[in-house]
């Protein structure tokens, strides 16, 4: 039968392989993408599954930890709050971002089949 | 074991940092650098945390809490200035 | 020998983080958009506060933080809509 410790830490070990993946698809991805609508996508890739979830297994990793003494409970309880602050703020920001740049026309939909909010963008 | 593992992440990050600084420079339109500068950003908030549990002073994790806020900051800044032209001072 | 691995893995970012702020600086002074220039000077600051984190200071780095990232861009931008944005001859 597994330990409580083993279990917590390879749950936690999981979660930051899964976020350093997404964070190379995510840099990859900027580059693939034709224009600035499609990059929302690989922006989103990298801030949700690229640093929320890999600071939900650093906290599961540091209660485990017995090496930092008392101190691991706090760092496991500050980087729930910074997962649950970057949850919130990261999608907000690029939606403001994305929106203010569709109304002053910035930039244009280069592939594009039609674009219904404003149909001078398209193409 | 765990701390092997540790060690190759933060590489990995390290490596998507540099392609997304390249990015950052080079892009097309004033969007995507902000969109670049936001990852960086954001990456490096879970580089912090990594670190200071790497290097056992784990009382360094207050450091990206207003990392994280301010860089929300910058999106609304830019946003008000290409929709409205001032901030409104 | 991890811990000596270690060590110059984080020597080796400080290296590479310094050459690129200074090229980022190097872009913001050549740069005739102002706008693109307080992007490039955030990009700078960025990149600035991992470089102090790795040196373990924790009290440079929260007052860095608002300052550079937060309140520059926010007092040049509301400067740059009173005045011009495209820098003349």
């Amino acid at each position: 039968m597994l330990s409580i410790e083993a279990v917590l830490r390879g749950v936690g070990a999981a979660l930051l392989c899964l976020g350093a993946f997404a964070g190379l698809v995510s840099a990859i991805g900027f580059y693939r993408f034709k224009n600035f609508y499609l990059r929302l996508h690989a922006a989103t890739v990298g801030t949700i599954w690229g640093c929320v979830f890999p600071l939900i297994g650093a906290s599961l990793i540091s209660v485990t930890m017995d090496e930092l003494g008392e101190v691991k409970w706090f760092a496991a309880g500050a980087s729930i709050v910074t997962a649950a602050i970057v949850f919130l703020l990261a999608p907000a920001g690029s939606h403001a971002l994305a929106r203010a740049v569709h109304r002053a026309h910035v930039a244009r939909v280069q592939p594009c089949i039609s674009d219904a909010l404003d149909p001078n963008l398209c193409g | 074991m765990i701390a092997e593992i540790i060690l190759a992440v933060i590489i990995i990050y390290i490596i998507s940092i540099i392609l997304l600084v390249i990015k950052a420079i080079k892009g097309p339109t004033i969007g995507d650098q902000v969109l670049a500068i936001d990852v960086i950003t954001y990456i490096t908030v879970v580089l912090f945390v990594l670190t200071s549990i790497y290097m056992k002073a784990a009382l360094l994790i207050v450091i990206a809490i207003p990392l994280a806020l301010w860089i929300y900051a910058l999106d609304i800044y830019i946003a008000k200035y290409l929709e409205e032209g001032d901030l409104g001072a | 020998m991890w811990r000596m691995i270690a060590e110059t893995i984080i020597y080796l970012i400080m290296a590479c983080t310094s050459i690129a702020s200074t090229i980022a600086v190097y872009l913001t002074i050549k740069e005739k958009d102002l706008v693109k220039a307080v992007i490039y000077s955030a990009l700078q600051s960025a990149l600035y506060t991992i470089i102090y984190f790795l040196l373990l200071t924790p009290d440079v780095v929260l007052v860095y933080l608002p300052v550079a990232v937060g309140l520059i861009p926010g007092v040049f931008l509301i400067l740059i809509s009173k005045t011009e944005r495209w820098e003349k001859e």
